[in-house]
C-alpha cells in the first residue's frame, strides 16, 4: 500500500553492483577451457545488467561440475544432492518467492538420477531461471555415460561405447503440460548465450535453457565440427526470441524466423540432430506459476498455524449445545 | 409498476385475480362531489373508506408475494454479493436441484411453502438467520404435516437444505432497513479491505521477524546447549551431543550480525505493526494480551467522526511510515544518512489518497428528525473536506406537515438541490433512493462504499407514520415512481464531466414525467377494461392521511364529464383548469374502484416536484434543454442541406461509378530467412597487430593462464589483449593455437630477436 512512496525512496539509493560484486572469493576451479566458465560469466553479466542484490538471489544446484557454479557466485546458495536441485528450489520459492532464484545442474544431475523431479518441476512452472550444462557426460566422478551421451560413446561405464540414442532434453521439456519456457544457448557464443538466459531470467515462470557446454577433459572436441562450421549453427531469431547483433550475424548466417508461440515448429527445431538450434524454442507467459495458484488467502504466520491447528482440535471437542459447533472462525 | 416487479413463480393465479379491480358498490358513496373544486382545506380529515392508489390494488398482503424483500445480509464474502433477495436465494435453490417438468413439482411446491412460511415469520418481526429461519420453518411445516422428522416432507427439505449456501441476518422492509442494509455493505467492505491490509501487514510482519530471527541464530544465545536441544526436540535428543556441538558452533566468527541501529529499527517496526488498531488483528496475527481494542469507525454525527480522524491523524502517519520503512528493511534497502531525514519531516502532506484508501471508511448514519438538523449542515461540511466518510441521511417523512404552509418545499424538490449540491462538492459520491430499490442498488450501494473519498447515501425508508397502514415497501416504491424521491447517482470516479458522473437511469421510465402502467378491471357489465394509468406525485400524497383531507373519494355513481386525470390536469392551462377538476383513481379494501378527487392545492405540490424532476432529467442528461434547441437546429440545417443536394442531383447527369480501386498486393514476410545476407564488411583489423575478437570470448581461461599480463579479463570478463609486449611472441601463438573458438589473432612479432620466429610466424597464419 505504499510501493509508490517505497519506489521514491528506493530512487534516492544510487546502487550500482558491478560484475565483481558477484563474484565470490572462491576461484573457479574448473579445467582450463571448460564451457561452465562461459556459463558463471553469462549469469554474472545477467545479475550486473539487471542490478539483481546478491542478497536477493540464490544459487541452486545439485552435483557435478557444473553444480559447483554456487560456490563461484556471491550470492545465496544452496549445494545440494545430486538430482534435487529442482525440489530445493521450489521450497526455497514458496517460502520466498521475493528471491531470484536460478538453478544450475547437468546432464546427469538433471535428466538421469533428478529426472523426476525434473518433469515435475516444468509442470509446476514456478518462476526459476534453470540452466542445464550439458556436456553430453558425467564429469565430475571422470567420465561415464549420462542420458544424453551420444550413441558409440566409449565411457567408464560404456567401455563398447553407449548402446542407446540419447535422450533430447528439449524435446523432453516440450512435452511436459504447462511447459512455459524452453530455449538451447551453447556456451561458445557468449553473445548469445548471454541473451538467452537474459530472456529466461525476465521469463516469469520455470525458464528451462539447455546450454551445450564444452568439457575439453573428457569429451574434448566432441562440439569442433559446429564450433568450426558457423552454418552448422542455427539461430533463431524473432521479435519475441532473441536478435542479433551485426557482428554475430555476419558469422552465424544461418538463421531461422521462428515464432516462440509456435509450439509445433518448437518441436520440430528441438528434434534437429545435424544443426543445432540456439534461441527462444517456446514461451507462453500465460501459463500460470504454481506459487501464484497456491498463494494463500493469507500468510501462514506461525499465529495462523496455532489458530487453525485449535479450529482443528475443537472439532473433535465435545460442546454443550447441538448446534453450535466451534465458534465462528472470524 | 416495475418497481414492484412480482417474481411470479406460483403456480395459481390467485395474486392476480386478488389484484382485479371490481366494478364500484353503489352503496360505498362517501362524499356528494357538490362543487368543481375541493376548496375548503379546513374540512378535516375525510370519513370516507381508507383508499390506496388503484395501482396498489396488486398489492394486498406483501407477504403473500414473492418480490425483494425479506433481503438477506449475506456473511462473509459472498462472492462479492453482499445482499440477496429470499426469493432469488429459493429460485437459486430450485434451479439447482429440481429439475424441470412435473416429476419434480412436489420438491418445487415444498420449498416454495417453506419460503412461504419464513416469509410470514419476517412479515410478523420475527428477526433472525435464514439458517435459523429455516430451520425452524421447516419443523413447523412438517410438525403441521404430522410426518416424522425422516419422513418424505423432511428428506426434501434436507436436500433443499444442503444447497443452501447462502446465510445471514433476514430482514423485512421497514424504518430500519436503509441504516441495516448501509451499515451491512459498509461492514463487507471494511471487511475485504481488512483482508487485503492484514494479508500485506502480517506478511511484513513475518519477514521481518525473519530477519530478526535470522540474526538470532547467529548469536551465542541461539549456540548455547539448550538452545539447539530444543530445536531438535524430543525424539531424535538421545542421537546428538549438544554439548559438542555448541562448542564447535561458538567458536565460529561471529561475523553478518546485524548492526545494533537496524536491529532496533526493526523491532520498532514490528512494534508499530503489531499495535495498529486500525483493523482487529487477523487469524493469521497473533492475539496479544495487551493489545488494545480496534477503533469504532461508526458514528451518529459528523462531528465525532471528525474528532476522531484527527485524533487518529498522528497513528496513521506513523503506521504509513512504518510500512514504508518496513517495505526497504525488507528489500535491505534502508539508508540510515538518505531515509532517516526523510522520515523525520513525514508529515500530513505526504499521506496520499491511496494511502488513506487503505483505513477504514467512517460512517456516519444520521436520521432526519432524530438527529439533530445542524448535523445536516455539518454533514456537507465533512463531505467537502474531502475525507473517507460515508454519511448516511435517512429521511421517514418526505412530505411534512401540511401547515401551516402545504408540502412546497417538499424533500421531493429538495432532492434536486441535493444533487446539485452534491455535483458541486465534486468529488463526494451520491446516491438517492427509497428503501424499496436498496436490493437491486446493490451495486451502487458497493462502488459508494467502495469509493475512496466521501460518500452520500440518502435514503427514504418508507416507513412515514402518518401513511397509516400503508407498508413502507409500497410506500418507498411510491416515492420512486411518483418522482417525489427519485433515485439518482453521482459518481465521480466514472468520468470528468457532469454528464457521465450524473445518473437517473435507475428510475423507472426516466424520460417521461410520470411512469404508466397497465390498470384492468370489470366494469358494470363485468367487462374487462384495460388502462394504461401513470402514477403521479398526487397518487402518492394521496397516500397519506394528513392529506386526506384535500382528497374527496366518488364512486362510480358520482362519476361526471368534468372530472379528468390529475395528470392530464397538470398539462392544462391555467385558464382552462377552472371548466375541470382533478381526480386520481383510488381503490378500497375491496378493491373497488374510485375516482378521487383532489384539491388544487395538491396539483401545485404535484407541479411543483415536477418542475425538480425535469431538472434533475436535464442534470442527467435527458431532455436537456439546452441539447434540445441545438438539436432542432442542426436537424433544420441538415435538412435543408440534404434538400439542396437532392435538388442538385436531380439536376444533374448520372454520376459514373467510381473505379474500383485494387488491393494492394499482400506481401507476406519470410518466415525461413534460411542464409541471411551477409551484414556489411566490418573495418578491417590491422593484421600486423595482435587482437582478440573480445565478444566472442567464453572466458575459457585458455589464454589467461597462459600469460595473463599478455591477456586479461574486461568487465564483461572477456579476454583482450591487455600488453603484446608482457611476454613472447610464442606465447602469443600459444594461445592462438589454445583459443578453442580461435579468436586469438597474433599479428605480426614484435620482437625481431625473439627465437624460432621463422616456425612462430607460419603457425600464426590458420589465424590472421
Ligand atoms: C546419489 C548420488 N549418486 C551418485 C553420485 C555420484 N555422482 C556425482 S556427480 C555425478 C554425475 C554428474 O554428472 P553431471 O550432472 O552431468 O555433471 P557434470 O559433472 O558433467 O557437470 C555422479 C553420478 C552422487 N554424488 N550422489
Ligand atoms: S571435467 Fe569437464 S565439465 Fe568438469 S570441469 Fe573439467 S572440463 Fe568442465
Ligand atoms: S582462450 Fe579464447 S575463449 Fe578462452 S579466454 Fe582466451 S580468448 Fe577467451
Ligand atoms: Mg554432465
Amino acid at each position: 500500500m505504499t510501493a509508490p512512496l517505497t519506489q521514491c525512496l528506493l530512487r534516492l539509493i544510487d546502487e550500482n553492483y558491478t560484475l565483481t560484486d558477484y563474484q565470490s572469493d572462491t576461484p573457479p576451479r574448473w579445467c582450463t577451457g571448460c564451457g561452465d566458465n562461459g556459463i558463471l560469466t553469462a549469469v554474472q553479466r545477467l545479475c550486473r545488467d539487471e542490478q539483481l542484490s546478491p542478497e536477493k538471489t540464490v544459487m541452486v544446484s545439485g552435483i557435478g561440475c557444473s553444480s559447483r557454479l554456487p560456490h563461484y557466485m556471491n550470492a545465496y546458495g544452496f549445494h545440494g544432492l545430486h538430482g534435487r536441485a529442482l525440489p530445493v528450489a521450489e521450497g526455497i520459492k514458496l517460502r520466498r518467492p521475493d528471491l531470484n532464484v536460478f538453478v544450475t545442474t547437468g546432464d546427469g544431475d538433471c535428466c538421469s538420477i533428478g529426472a523426476a523431479h525434473w518433469i515435475h518441476a516444468i509442470r509446476y512452472n514456478m518462476d526459476m531461471t534453470v540452466l542445464l550444462h550439458d556436456n553430453e557426460v558425467y564429469g565430475l566422478t571422470k567420465m561415464q555415460a549420462s542420458p544424453t551421451s551420444p550413441r558409440g560413446l566409449k565411457s567408464n561405464t560404456t567401455p563398447r561405447g553407449a548402446l542407446l540414442d540419447p535422450l533430447n532434453p528439449l524435446t523432453v521439456t516440450l512435452g511436459v503440460p504447462n511447459v512455459s519456457f524452453v530455449a538451447q544457448a551453447v556456451d561458445w557464443i557468449p553473445e548469445v548465450l548471454f541473451d538467452i538466459i537474459t530472456q529466461a531470467y525476465r521469463h516469469k515462470g520455470f525458464s528451462f535453457v539447455r546450454v551445450l557446454q564444452r568439457c575439453p577433459e573428457f569429451m574434448d572436441h566432441r562440439f569442433d565440427p559446429w564450433i568450426h562450421d558457423p552454418l552448422k549453427t542455427r539461430l533463431l531469431v524473432h521479435a519475441e526470441g532473441i536478435q542479433l547483433k551485426t557482428d554475430i550475424s555476419r558469422i552465424y548466417r544461418n538463421q531461422e524466423t521462428h515464432d516462440p508461440s509456435d509450439l509445433h515448429r518448437a518441436r520440430e527445431v528441438a528434434s534437429e540432430t545435424e544443426e543445432i538450434p540456439v534461441g527462444v524454442l517456446y514461451r507462453n507467459s500465460a501459463v500460470p506459476c504454481y506459487e501464484d495458484l497456491r498463494e494463500g488467502e493469507r500468510p501462514n504466520t506461525p499465529g495462523l498455524i496455532r489458530t487453525v491447528l485449535n479450529e482443528e482440535f475443537d472439532k473433535f471437542t465435545i460442546w454443550p449445545e447441538d448446534d453450535g459447533a466451534a465458534p465462528p472462525a472470524e | 409498476m416495475t418497481a414492484m416487479r412480482t417474481e411470479t413463480a406460483y403456480k395459481d393465479d390467485s395474486v392476480r385475480q386478488r389484484g382485479e379491480v371490481r366494478n364500484g358498490d353503489m352503496d360505498q358513496v362517501a362524499l356528494d362531489i357538490g362543487s368543481p373544486h375541493l376548496t375548503d382545506a379546513d374540512a378535516g380529515p375525510a370519513t370516507g373508506p381508507a383508499l390506496r392508489p388503484a395501482l396498489f390494488a396488486r398489492y394486498g398482503d406483501l407477504s403473500k408475494l414473492r418480490y425483494d424483500f425479506p433481503l438477506i445480509l449475506v456473511d462473509g464474502d459472498g462472492g462479492g454479493r453482499f445482499l440477496q433477495s429470499l426469493t432469488s436465494v429459493v429460485d437459486g435453490i430450485l434451479r439447482q436441484i429440481a429439475l424441470p417438468g412435473a416429476a419434480a413439482e412436489p420438491l418445487r411446491r415444498h420449498v416454495l411453502r417453506l419460503e412461504g412460511e419464513i416469509r410470514a415469520r419476517v412479515s410478523r418481526g420475527e428477526s433472525d438467520t435464514l439458517s435459523r429461519l429455516w430451520k425452524r420453518s421447516a419443523a413447523d411445516l412438517i410438525a403441521e404435516k404430522g410426518e416424522s422428522v425422516f419422513g418424505p416432507l423432511a428428506t426434501k427439505l434436507d436436500y433443499a437444505r444442503e444447497a443452501l449456501h447462502v446465510d445471514g441476518a433476514v430482514i423485512d422492509c421497514d424504518a430500519d432497513t436503509p441504516y441495516r442494509v448501509l451499515a451491512h455493505i459498509w461492514t463487507a467492505v471494511q471487511a475485504s479491505k481488512a483482508k487485503a491490509f492484514r494479508k500485506k501487514v502480517d506478511a511484513l510482519i513475518m519477514k521481518l521477524s525473519d530477519i530478526l530471527k535470522a540474526d538470532f541464530m547467529k548469536s551465542d544465545k541461539a549456540h548455547t546447549r539448550e538452545a539447539l536441544q530444543s530445536a531438535i526436540g524430543t525424539s531424535f535428543e538421545s542421537a546428538f551431543d549438544f554439548a559438542a556441538m555448541s562448542h564447535v558452533l561458538s567458536r565460529g566468527p561471529s561475523e553478518d550480525r546485524l548492526s545494533e541501529d537496524r536491529r532496533r529499527r526493526i523491532r520498532a517496526v514490528l512494534q508499530v505493526l503489531q499495535s495498529q488498531r486500525f483493523y482487529g488483528p487477523g487469524r493469521a496475527s497473533e492475539r496479544r494480551p495487551d493489545q488494545p481494542e480496534p477503533y469504532g469507525f461508526v458514528f451518529d454525527g459528523c462531528a465525532a467522526a471528525l474528532d476522531a480522524f484527527r485524533d487518529r491523524l498522528p497513528e496513521m502517519l506513523d503506521f504509513v511510515k512504518v510500512l514504508t520503512i518496513a517495505e526497504l528493511e525488507i528489500q535491505n534497502k534502508y539508508r540510515t544518512e538518505l531515509h532517516d531525514p526523510v522520515f523525520a519531516r513525514f508529515d500530513e502532506s505526504d499521506l496520499s489518497e491511496d494511502q488513506l484508501a487503505h483505513f477504514p471508511s467512517y460512517l456516519v448514519c444520521l436520521r432526519d428528525g432524530h438527529t439533530d438538523p445542524a448535523e445536516t449542515v455539518r454533514a456537507f461540511e465533512t463531505l467537502a473536506s474531502g475525507l473517507p466518510v460515508k454519511v448516511l441521511v435517512q429521511t421517514d417523512d418526505i412530505l411534512g406537515t401540511t401547515s401551516p404552509e402545504p408540502p412546497r418545499s417538499s424533500f421531493g424538490a429538495g432532492s434536486a438541490r441535493l444533487a446539485a449540491m452534491a455535483a458541486g462538492l465534486n468529488d463526494t459520491y451520491v446516491f438517492q433512493t427509497a428503501s424499496a430499490n436498496l436490493y437491486r442498488s446493490h451495486d451502487r450501494l458497493v462502488t459508494g462504499m467502495r469509493y475512496e473519498g466521501p460518500a452520500l447515501f440518502a435514503v427514504y425508508s418508507g416507513a412515514t407514520p402518518s401513511a397509516a397502514g400503508m407498508p413502507p415497501y409500497l410506500l418507498s416504491a411510491a416515492a420512486t415512481e411518483s418522482r417525489a424521491f427519485p433515485t439518482f447517482v453521482y459518481d465521480p470516479a466514472v468520468g470528468p464531466d457532469l454528464a457521465t458522473r450524473f445518473d437517473i437511469t435507475d428510475n423507472p421510465q426516466a424520460t417521461v414525467d410520470w411512469p404508466v402502467h397497465e390498470l384492468f378491471y370489470e366494469d358494470e357489465a363485468l367487462q374487462r377494461i384495460d388502462k394504461t394509468v401513470p402514477f403521479t406525485h398526487v397518487d402518492f400524497v394521496a397516500c397519506d392521511t394528513r392529506y386526506a383531507r384535500y382528497c374527496a373519494p366518488a364512486p362510480r355513481a358520482k362519476w361526471r364529464d368534468d372530472m379528468i386525470p390529475a395528470a392530464d390536469y397538470l398539462k392544462l392551462a391555467p385558464e382552462r383548469s377552472v371548466e375541470h377538476c382533478a381526480y386520481i383513481l383510488s381503490v378500497d379494501a375491496g378493491n373497488v374502484l374510485y375516482r378521487t378527487v383532489v384539491d388544487d392545492k395538491l396539483i401545485d405540490v404535484a407541479r411543483h416536484n415536477a418542475d425538480a424532476w425535469r431538472r434533475l432529467q436535464e442534470l442527467g442528461g435527458i431532455n436537456n434543454s439546452y441539447a434540445n434547441r441545438l438539436l432542432a437546429r442542426e436537424r433544420k440545417a441538415w435538412e435543408e442541406q440534404k434538400a439542396q443536394e437532392l435538388a442538385e442531383l436531380r439536376t444533374a447527369a448520372s454520376p459514373t461509378p467510381e473505379e474500383a480501386v485494387a488491393p494492394a498486393e499482400a506481401v507476406a514476410p519470410p518466415i525461413l530467412a534460411a542464409v541471411a545476407e551477409p551484414a556489411e564488411e566490418p573495418e578491417p583489423a590491422n593484421p600486423d597487430e595482435a587482437w582478440i575478437e573480445t565478444a566472442r570470448c567464453t572466458t575459457c581461461d585458455e589464454c589467461t593462464q597462459i600469460n595473463d599480463r599478455m591477456f586479461a579479463y574486461d568487465e564483461n570478463k572477456q579476454a583482450y589483449i591487455a600488453d603484446p609486449d608482457a611476454g613472447s611472441y610464442a606465447q602469443m601463438i600459444e594461445a592462438a593455437e589454445s583459443c578453442q573458438v580461435s579468436i586469438i589473432h597474433p599479428g605480426k612479432p614484435r620482437d625481431p630477436s625473439e627465437p624460432n620466429l621463422k616456425d612462430l610466424i607460419s603457425r600464426s597464419e590458420p589465424f590472421i
